[in-house]
């Protein structure tokens, strides 16, 4: 039995003068892609490898990036694998004579499906087949029951049996041989050696590949084996045309399908010839028509040479060259790219007709915790401003697209499960619908966390009495009127009886889209109220000097400032904070002096003042700006890049004694790379070297919690917080060299910092009170391990090192 | 403090005649020149003889001494007044304290001598050390940054113990001369000041002995071993200095407290300003141009450039 190909796939040898009209639809495969977030923390129940999951959101976004290869991949398998050329009748004939599973896969599995090789993609697709063969093996086989090595025509086989096929192998009738296994042609047959099929799905088999285009004629022969089994040979005729020397790639999306028109058996020449002209016109209409597509000169000028080697336009030619296209949309990221179509054939030119996917619309979808569709409470626009442009409507959509589309998404912090799914729209042959596909978190959470700590009573036995409920309350308002304007509010006190002592507390207003949510300007009001409480390493001893008793600032305020973002790190912050400065000793009296201990031991109160007005209470209101300009990246897990921040208080001369001072830091780090590395997930990444400056400076009133402290993990590594001094003006430089090691780094650094000869214009001088150097270096190594780093540090003012261990980074 | 008593100055009849008439002359020549008081602020470390020279000057036993631990904690102010003409001596608590400059000491000095005028200071040591360390360069530059440089142009180094034997080899003028000029280098060395302006005349070395087992000459003066009486040499010295024409320090505020560095430079802060609103348009501009450069994924390039590439395509096909 054999099949010749349907009658819109005119075979050369039927009208080789006119066949102008020559094309070969690959098929119109529908795609699933879906990526989706889950916020704050992966659904356990997600198709794991289909759903581009993102990581919760308090990790920073470039933490998405080495996941990214991930999905890509995915998505790329089912659409550049469908290695054949299947007509769209063909295809629907698998999907629909196979049984409801087929049709089924598409939407419900679709990404599940990706998940397998090409040619396991190949073999889901004919999902009933698959079945019948793993029902044949589970129940057994039937032996064909024939003398052995001899070759049965496919209508010769029995009807009621089941084959074991233990071989497949093409066969060339014009260069009559034998097509090895690894040919492109065995992409295209699902018969696996070893599988069990019955008469009819041979046929079926026949029919594909006889529909697919690939072929002018081909045969299905069963050769018997002595056990039993049946060895298929597939004799076929490759299709070929005419040679061609011009190669052309149209966009043919959101086109009408060109018809063939119903050609009348009994037509004249004349009208045949007619019919073709017309035919030939209206795809020339159809070519001027079409959009170009996106495929860059470089892979037209491969395809083209392709096309000029080969002697004549043959199947294969076709299939490699939709190979060569489609792969290259898919490593672009634009996954519903497909080449239907190649037209044309038999002329000069080979024209490759491209369905890019152009987004025809763009919908968001708001689902309740059960998958309902439901009117969301976040406004519509909030979502749309984080969309790239590229997956607006008219655009072509492009997987990488969708993925910025997830992560912005996702950094808005509103929803707990985000999806962003290309879907194929029925419509408008060709188009794709974007679906987002939202599930929004609680508006409102409150959170009670309670701590007990137990005291040590008189004696130093824990009694009963001394036991102390200790704790945080938290609320949470977020999203308010659905523009993500957000309340929220803490109070953390050790002992909720007594919460006077040491009671911490932040409110925080957010009100983002200060422009409105069109605009495109990004600009956030936060205001907050606030207290804090931190030991001041400006009261700390020098070397050699074993115990300063401690002063503890509090503050407590208000603050306001508008942040413009520019890009996801770089950023303008300005506003206006007041707040109360109070300076404590250990027993949390209010202390005006800092103390120190004289020569004989005993402590006087005479140390430098600890605030602007003498009293240990000061009040100050002053304008604030930060501007942080931060262009660093990941290159393959190390940061490259550079960073500089600038910060500045300027006293109003609002509070007690008038504050007027302008308070100012300059930051300026950079990361250098030193070699240049590929790129890619698992490549080493390359050695980086730091370099850092620091410049801080103060004019005018500069109260002693405001002076800047040298030495400290931020400052000169190797000294304590504050052990170098505390000065008007210092300048900190520091270098580090990092240089990979499998998947850590290991370092080097040289730092030092300096008062620069200003810690005298400090009242009081705290640095020479406390016996201080003023400045200092400090070098050593360390490595990173995981978040910590452990470093060995050599403290140049004394020659000696040590061993620390900290957490985070540096720099 | 502000309203001790002043007394008689009826230590001097105890001095020997020839050193009444130096001392009376001396002080004429003062009431010749207007001056009709004079402040005298001695400073040192600790058990140097600071207090003992007080009283030797006064010729009485004025200020409490004790040869085995420093006295007072503060200063004590010696007034005595004779025919219309008032001395003042300050004698001060040692200045050093455990290896450091006593900061303490300082403050409390300076505190003590708020508004008033000093006439000449001595600074005290003793001859007998042989080496100037360290700790001598902080004294002097903890006394200069506390009163200001000017305080050295009235100011006389005194080394007490002057009756020693020199070491084995070096007479008793070589000794001087050796341990004043290792003195005087820590001055001009340590206080970088010094160089910059030098004082108006070279400072005095003035040597004491205060002993009572003091070698006395014919006219029962107390003599060194060089045979200078010191009484008289020391009093002629502060005259001159105070007579020198250089201005007296007056202790006020601002001076105790130095130049409030609170103050420095707060006229400026608008300019400041302004010069850091360039600053960051600097740093803006460099975030805009970040942005522009940023290397873009090919997908937001191409879809972008579709629109523009038309008329390219047509022309390549």
């Amino acid at each position: 039995m054999s099949f010749t190909a349907p009658g819109h796939f005119l075979s050369s040898s039927f009208t080789p003068s006119l066949s102008s009209r020559r094309s070969i639809k690959p098929s119109p495969t529908h795609i699933h892609s879906s990526l989706s977030s889950q916020n704050p923390k992966p659904l356990s129940d997600s198709k794991p490898n289909s759903n581009f999951s993102s990581q919760p959101k308090s990790l920073k976004p470039t933490s998405l990036k080495p996941k990214s290869d991930k999905p890509k991949s995915l998505f790329s398998h089912p659409l550049s694998k469908p290695a054949a050329l299947v007509s769209s009748s063909a295809l629907f004939l698998c999907l629909y004579s196979g049984s409801g599973g087929g049709g089924h896969f598409f939407n419900g599995g679709g990404g599940g499906g990706g998940g397998g090789g090409g040619g396991h993609w190949w073999s889901n697709f004919l999902s009933p087949l698959a079945f019948a063969k793993d029902d044949g093996e589970s129940e057994g086989w039937d032996s064909h029951g024939l003398p052995a090595d001899l070759p049965v025509p496919l209508n010769k086989f029995s009807g009621f049996k089941r084959y074991k096929v233990s071989e497949v192998f093409f066969f060339d009738r014009v260069t009559r041989t034998t097509v090895g296994t690894e040919d492109s042609f065995f992409e295209m047959v699902t018969l696996r050696p070893g599988g069990v099929y019955t008469k009819a799905q041979l046929q079926k088999e026949l029919e594909t590949l006889a529909t697919c285009g690939m072929f002018e004629k081909v045969d299905l022969e069963g050769k018997t084996k002595p056990d039993g089994t049946i060895a298929v040979k597939i004799l076929f005729t490759e299709s070929t045309w005419m040679a061609a020397d011009r190669f052309r790639c149209i966009n043919v999306g959101l086109m009408p399908q060109t018809k063939p028109m119903e050609m009348d058996a009994d037509m004249t020449d004349k009208e045949k010839l007619e019919y073709f002209r017309s035919q030939e016109r209206e795809y020339k209409r159809r070519i001027q028509k079409a959009r170009p597509c996106l495929l860059p000169d470089a892979v037209h000028t491969e395809v083209l040479s392709m096309v000029r080697t080969d002697s004549n336009v043959s199947a294969k030619l076709l299939q490699r060259i939709r190979d060569r296209v489609q792969k290259w949309y898919h490593d672009e990221g634009y996954a519903c790219a497909q080449v239907v179509n190649f037209g044309n054939l038999n002329t000069k030119e080979v024209v490759c007709e491209v369905v890019e996917g152009d987004i025809t619309q763009l919908v968001i979808q708001f689902q309740d915790k059960l998958g309902n569709v439901v009117e969301g409470n976040t406004q519509l626009a909030v979502v749309h401003r984080e969309l790239p442009k590229q997956l607006r409507v008219g655009q072509i959509f492009n997987i990488e697209a969708g993925k910025q589309a997830l992560r912005n998404i996702n950094s808005l912090g509103l929803f707990s499960n985000i999806e962003v799914n290309p879907r194929p729209d029925e419509k408008n042959e060709g188009g794709i619908i974007v679906e987002i596909k939202l599930k929004e978190l609680d508006q409102k959470s409150a959170e009670v966390s309670t701590e007990w700590s137990i005291v040590p009573g008189r004696q130093g036995h824990p009694t009963l009495a001394s036991i102390q409920p200790g704790g945080t309350v938290s609320f949470e308002h977020r999203n308010l009127q659905g523009l993500n304007r957000s309340l929220l509010g803490s109070v953390t006190t050790s002992n909720f009886f007594n919460p006077q002592d040491d009671l911490a507390f932040k409110f925080e207003y957010v009100h983002p889209y200060l422009d409105g949510v069109h605009d495109p300007r990004n600009r956030t009001f936060r205001t907050s109220c606030f207290n804090s409480r931190k030991l001041s390493p400006v009261f700390t001893g020098g070397p050699g000097v074993d115990e300063v008793p401690p002063i503890w600032v509090d503050r407590s305020g208000v603050k306001a400032n508008i942040t413009e973002n520019f890009t996801r790190q770089s950023k303008f912050t300005y506003g206006l904070v007041m707040e109360e400065i109070t300076t404590r000793d250990e027993s949390s009296h209010i202390a005006a002096q800092g103390q120190r201990v004289l020569p004989n031991g005993g402590i006087s109160a005479d140390g430098p003042p600890t605030t602007l007005s003498g009293t240990g209470v000061d009040r100050m209101v002053f304008a604030q700006a930060n501007i942080t300009r931060d262009n660093t990246k990941f290159v393959n897990g190390a940061i490259v890049g550079e960073r500089n921040v600038f910060q500045l208080d300027q006293g109003l001369g609002i509070g007690s004694n008038f504050p007027f001072f302008n308070r100012h830091q300059l930051t300026v780090t950079k990361f250098l790379q030193l070699k240049q590395v590929e790129e890619g997930s698992g490549k080493p990444p390359p050695p980086v070297l730091v370099l850092h400056g620091h410049y801080g400076g103060c004019v005018g009133d500069l109260p002693s919690y405001d002076a800047f402290t040298l030495g400290g993990p931020y400052s000169v590594r190797g000294y304590n917080m504050g052990e170098l001094g505390a000065a008007r003006n210092i300048l900190e430089v520091a270098t580090e060299l990092r240089i990979p090691v499998r998947n850590t780094h290991v370092y080097l650094f040289a730092e030092h910092g300096t008062d620069l000869g200003s810690s005298k214009e400090v009242k009081g001088n705290p640095t020479e009170v406390y016996r201080r150097m003023g400045h200092g270096s400090s070098y050593g190594a360390g490595v990173k391990l995981g978040l910590v780093r452990a470093e060995y540090a050599v403290d140049h003012n004394s020659g000696t090192g040590a061993i620390f261990f900290r957490f985070g980074e540096r720099f | 403090m502000a309203t001790q008593l002043i007394r008689e100055w009826t230590g001097i009849q105890h001095f020997p005649a020839a050193t009444q008439n130096k001392l009376l002359e001396l002080l004429g020549k003062l009431t010749k020149e207007n001056v009709s008081s004079l402040t005298i602020l001695v400073m040192g470390k600790g058990g140097v003889g600071k207090s003992s020279i007080v009283n030797s000057v006064i010729g009485e036993r004025a200020v409490a001494v004790s040869a085995f631990q420093s006295e007072g904690s503060r200063p004590v102010m010696v007034s005595r007044s004779r025919a219309g003409f008032t001395l003042n001596i300050i004698d001060t608590p040692g200045l050093v304290e455990g290896g450091y400059v006593n900061d303490q000491a300082l403050e409390i000095i300076k505190r003590f001598l708020l508004n008033r005028t000093i006439d000449v200071l001595l600074y005290v040591d003793r001859l007998d050390t042989y080496r100037v360390d360290n700790l001598d360069r902080q004294i002097i530059r903890a006394i200069t940054e506390s009163f200001g440089k000017g305080i050295w142009n009235r100011a006389a180094i005194v080394l007490t113990h002057a009756q020693l034997s020199p070491p084995d080899g070096l007479s008793y003028e070589e000794f001087f001369a050796k341990r004043s000029e290792a003195l005087l280098k820590v001055f001009y060395l340590g206080g970088p000041l010094m160089w910059r302006d030098p004082l108006a005349s070279p400072m005095p070395v003035v040597l004491v002995e205060n002993s009572g087992r003091c070698n006395k000459n014919e006219s029962d003066e107390k003599v060194l071993p060089n045979g200078v009486a010191w009484i008289p040499n020391l009093v002629q010295t502060i005259v001159d200095i105070a007579l020198n024409g250089s201005e007296s320090i007056l202790v006020d505020k601002k001076l105790i407290e130095g130049p409030n560095p609170n103050e420095r430079g707060k006229m400026w802060i608008p300019v400041i300003l302004a010069i850091q609103y360039f600053l960051v348009k600097i740093i803006h501009r460099a975030i805009k141009n970040d942005i522009a450069e940023e290397p873009r994924p090919a997908w937001e390039v191409e879809n972008f450039s579709l629109n523009g590439s038309e008329e390219l395509d047509e022309l390549l096909f």
